[in-house]
């Protein structure tokens, strides 16, 4: 191997990689604002204080809470090489799970504050789950079938929404108000920060852990690295896929929960998917690379990109697509950066080809 | 260790070629280091070494596929400069490489001529050039037909092709690298006498191997590399294998003792009637019985693709037999899957270590712990300790002699040898009542290959059952205790070592029948 190749392969330190990434990003970002006649440090400053002043602080704590989650549902099941896209689905499945119980169910807050959130992780959890067999019985590929399983998922909900839980006489198709023994408690002086973020955190905590102190979850890096490796092992692939998969529903599904027992207290449709927060939590948990560990600074990040780019928005006039902008071209260069990394090996094979 | 009478030129004839301080680094690695080689005319001249020692870049300098960093080259005396291997070709020099630079979809004449056909009106001449490649594979005592198409030959006679091609290009330095890796066992006397031919008629060979018995069989001297460096100089006619051995690997060898035990007790492995459809690139296997002792390594010999993968993946439990029983310690195993016939006793060695042996992105303490990751010390209740992974890859990795920079570096950065011990490593460490191994020193250097020999031999000696399927006569015959030969899906025929030559085992891998010294056979696979 070249030393070329060699430096590329080991020398740069992993950490350095997601920080190039943020780094082209922002470069770009600024040559868009430059294009639009805006002052990138004034475009940057109000992106930023759009997330983190003072005012904004306590909305984007949420989307944090939602963005962490669903960074998750794609990193649990990537750590084997299954690529979770499903998470809008699974997040509208877990919120109309949550709001059905909230309204069909009632009870004391101790009794039905669980309920929800855990109809809202099963009703995820089940949608993951049937790609598990449709990959390791019928051949299809994960990503696909999460994927194509979410659209229609995203229909019934809105179905549901619009007529058997819809609210009379709204204008909107939204749920009633839950009942208020389903509000997650909120924290002091907050309206939308609440328990939901304890939840999201104890999820990642979890997932560290079981990463890296549980036979499963040796397991799952072992089927990540080499399936051939984990059968010769004899490690059951389909029953990680169904786990992975399952886990990940669930935790988008418990982010849906958690949505919809947040202000304003209602499912509204289309109001779980706009925002993007499955794709921001995609592009997070590809920055973090498979380190299940660095998702809540990679989640902060996209959060920042797409809370703040509403603040920018109206600041400074920029289009807040420049969020969506700047989280594309973070993953085009993580992207490329595995294509050149191929092609660096590829290169530095032909040059050592005759040697011993 | 050097033996500096051999390698003098000659009645003061110049050499047909000469190396003379060749140095060739890539990188930080200094590959070859000062190097001169010369190449007597019409003589047969083994380079050896181990893999890494520098041989496939000193011939690749010779080749002119790398331009070394200092040294000169000489054909006849004459210094020439090599920029390409069409320099050389020009110069006289041949080489025929591992992996055959042939079109498949043209015929042998057609491969021959390339590049330098004979014309007539501007058009290749058919005819003329099937007549040269009669009249070349006459003068050497080849068997090819110049009409054939490429893909539809052997590799055996692909490599005759490749010959023929160096042939016609007139070429009078000839390097064949690693040429018997393909071939069967006859294929390779043949080689051998094709290569002796030629060097008969003024052909200089330079024959590039690690196997020490084609370089007293086949060459007139020897020179022999370790680390970049010339070990050795020597005349065949005067040395000994272990003078080969020594400067390859930089010590003696000491040969696996192999004393057959007296075999007891119980059959750990029991194969009855098992029988495996021929799924797509499968081959199939037709009623097979084997059983294998406490104490005992019962070898599968064949040439690969018989049905030997098959039988074990039976046996191990990554697929399931069509008919017939597999039995561990009396126990039936039908119905069971890796993970349970591995809790029983099974461990397992296989055969394709990047793809199935091993995972080359996780570190070496990752691939010492499958297997041992859901048992204490490693996991326990649930639990897994990631201290308890490295110790026992430090202590497996210090007891077996692993060369790695430690046990959290990618498995990747290991060579084959070591990395073939991660997985030995492994699987004995379950201590199992059965191992199964499929090719244990492929891809392995010389030196390796005899350590993982002895592991295999102390494991037998502690009482363990060896299934060893093999390609290599000469592993079945320094391993097995019984020798199961496999043709076309059946066993075809049954040795015990003592009776297990090369010859015997050579026919039958390819002719089936042979003797049937012990009485397992089963009447169904044996008649042929």
């Amino acid at each position: 191997m070249s030393a070329l190749a060699q430096r590329l392969r080991l020398g740069a330190p992993a950490a350095l990689v997601p920080l190039g990434a943020v780094a082209v990003a922002a470069l770009v970002g600024a040559l868009v604002m430059l294009a639009a006649g805006v002052d990138p440090l004034r475009g940057y400053d109000a992106m930023f204080r759009g997330a983190l002043s003072v005012s904004n602080i306590d909305f984007a704590v949420a989307g944090f809470t939602a963005i962490l989650a669903m960074s998750l549902a794609f990193a649990i099941p990537a750590r084997m090489g299954e690529y979770n896209l499903g998470g809008d689905g699974q997040l509208v499945a877990g919120g109309i799970a949550a709001a059905a119980v909230a309204l069909y169910l009632p009870g004391p807050a101790v009794l039905l504050l669980p309920a929800c959130v855990l109809a809202g992780a099963l009703a995820g959890g089940a949608l993951a789950s049937v790609s598990a067999p449709l990959s390791t019985r019928a051949g299809v590929p994960v990503i696909i079938s999460t994927l194509l399983l979410s659209t229609p998922m995203v229909a019934l909900a809105s179905y549901l929404v619009r007529f058997p839980l819809a609210e009379e006489g709204s204008p909107v198709p939204q749920t009633p108000r839950l009942p208020d023994a389903a509000h997650l408690p909120a924290f002091p002086g907050m309206s939308y920060t609440n328990v939901g973020l304890v939840l999201v955190l104890a999820v990642l905590l979890v997932t560290v852990y079981v990463d890296a102190r549980t036979p499963v979850g040796y397991e799952i890096r072992v089927a990540g690295a080499n399936r051939g490796f984990a059968a010769y092992g004899g490690l059951s692939v389909p029953r990680l896929t169904l786990g992975t998969l399952a886990a990940a529903g669930a935790v988008a599904g418990l982010a849906g929960a958690v949505i919809v027992m947040s202000q304003p207290f209602r499912f509204i449709d289309d109001a779980l998917t706009a925002p993007g927060y499955t794709f921001a939590g995609v592009a997070a948990a590809l920055l973090a690379g498979g380190r299940p560990a660095l998702l809540p600074v990679t989640a902060a990040l996209f959060t920042i990109l797409s809370v703040g780019a509403a603040g920018m928005e109206r600041d400074v006039d920029v289009p807040r697509q420049l969020g969506q902008v700047l989280q594309a071209v973070v993953i085009l260069v993580l992207a490329l950066r595995v294509l050149a990394a191929r092609w660096m090996a590829a290169r530095a094979r032909r040059a050592a080809g005759g040697r011993a | 260790m050097t033996d500096g009478t051999a390698a003098r030129s000659a009645a003061g004839a110049p050499p047909a070629a000469e190396l003379r301080g060749i140095t060739k680094r890539f990188g930080p690695v200094l590959a070859v280091d000062g190097v001169d080689l010369v190449l007597e005319r019409g003589t047969v001249h083994a380079v050896v070494g181990e893999n890494g020692a520098g041989k496939s870049t000193l011939m690749s300098v010779l080749y002119g596929l790398h331009r070394p960093d200092a040294g000169q080259v000489l054909r006849d005396g004459r210094e020439v400069r090599l920029s390409s291997p069409l320099d050389a070709i020009a110069a006289g020099l041949g080489m025929v490489h591992q992996n055959f630079r042939l079109f498949g979809s043209l015929t042998v004449a057609e491969n021959v001529v390339y590049r330098a056909e004979p014309a007539r009106f501007g058009l290749v001449d058919r005819s003329a050039a099937e007549r040269r490649v009669e009249e070349l594979s006459a003068r050497i005592g080849l068997d090819v037909d110049p009409t054939a198409r490429v893909d539809t030959l052997p590799l055996g006679v692909r490599q005759r092709v490749e010959i023929l091609k160096a042939l016609h290009r007139q070429a009078e330095v000839l390097i064949l690298d690693e040429p018997t890796a393909v071939l069967t066992p006859g294929e390779v006397d043949s080689l051998f006498v094709v290569v002796r031919r030629m060097a008969e008629q003024g052909t200089t060979v330079a024959l590039v191997t690690h196997k020490v018995r084609e370089v007293l069989e086949a060459t007139d001297r020897v020179t022999v590399l370790r680390d970049g460096v010339v070990t050795a100089r020597l005349t065949t006619a005067q040395t000994t294998a272990g003078e080969v051995v020594e400067a390859m690997i930089g010590r003696g060898l000491v040969p696996a003792v192999n004393p057959r035990g007296a075999v007891s007790g119980e059959p750990v492995l029991e194969v009855s009637g098992v029988r495996m459809p021929a799924a797509p690139g499968a081959s199939r296997v037709q009623d097979v019985s084997l059983r294998v002792s406490p104490g005992e390594v019962v070898g599968i010999a064949g040439v690969s693709g018989n049905g030997q993968r098959e039988l074990v993946e039976a046996v191990v439990g990554l697929r399931t037999a069509q008919a017939g029983t597999v039995r561990l310690r009396g126990r039936d195993l039908a119905g069971l899957g890796v993970r349970e016939r591995r809790g029983l006793g099974i461990a397992y060695v296989p055969e394709d270590r990047p793809g199935v042996g091993t995972a080359a992105a996780l570190s070496v303490a990752d691939n010492l712990a499958l297997g041992h990751h859901r048992t204490p010390p490693i996991g326990r209740r649930g639990r897994l300790s990631p201290r308890a992974v490295r110790a026992q890859a430090a202590d497996l990795v210090r007891r077996l002699g692993v060369k790695t920079a430690g046990v959290a570096v990618p498995l990747s950065s290991l060579s084959g040898g070591n990395a073939q011990k991660v997985v030995l490593a492994r699987e004995l460490h379950h201590e199992a009542a059965l191992l199964v191994v499929e090719q244990p020193t492929q891809g392995v250097d010389v030196g390796a290959g005899e350590e993982i020999h002895r592991l295999l031999l102390d494991y037998r000696a502690r009482g363990g059952a060896v299934l060893l399927v093999s390609y290599e006569i000469s592993e079945l015959r320094a391993l097995a205790d019984r020798v199961l030969v496999m043709l076309d899906g059946a066993v075809t025929a049954e040795l015990d070592a003592a009776d297990a030559t090369e010859e015997v085992l050579g026919a039958a891998m390819v002719h089936g029948g042979g003797a049937h010294a012990a009485g397992t056979t089963t009447g169904g696979g044996a008649a042929r």
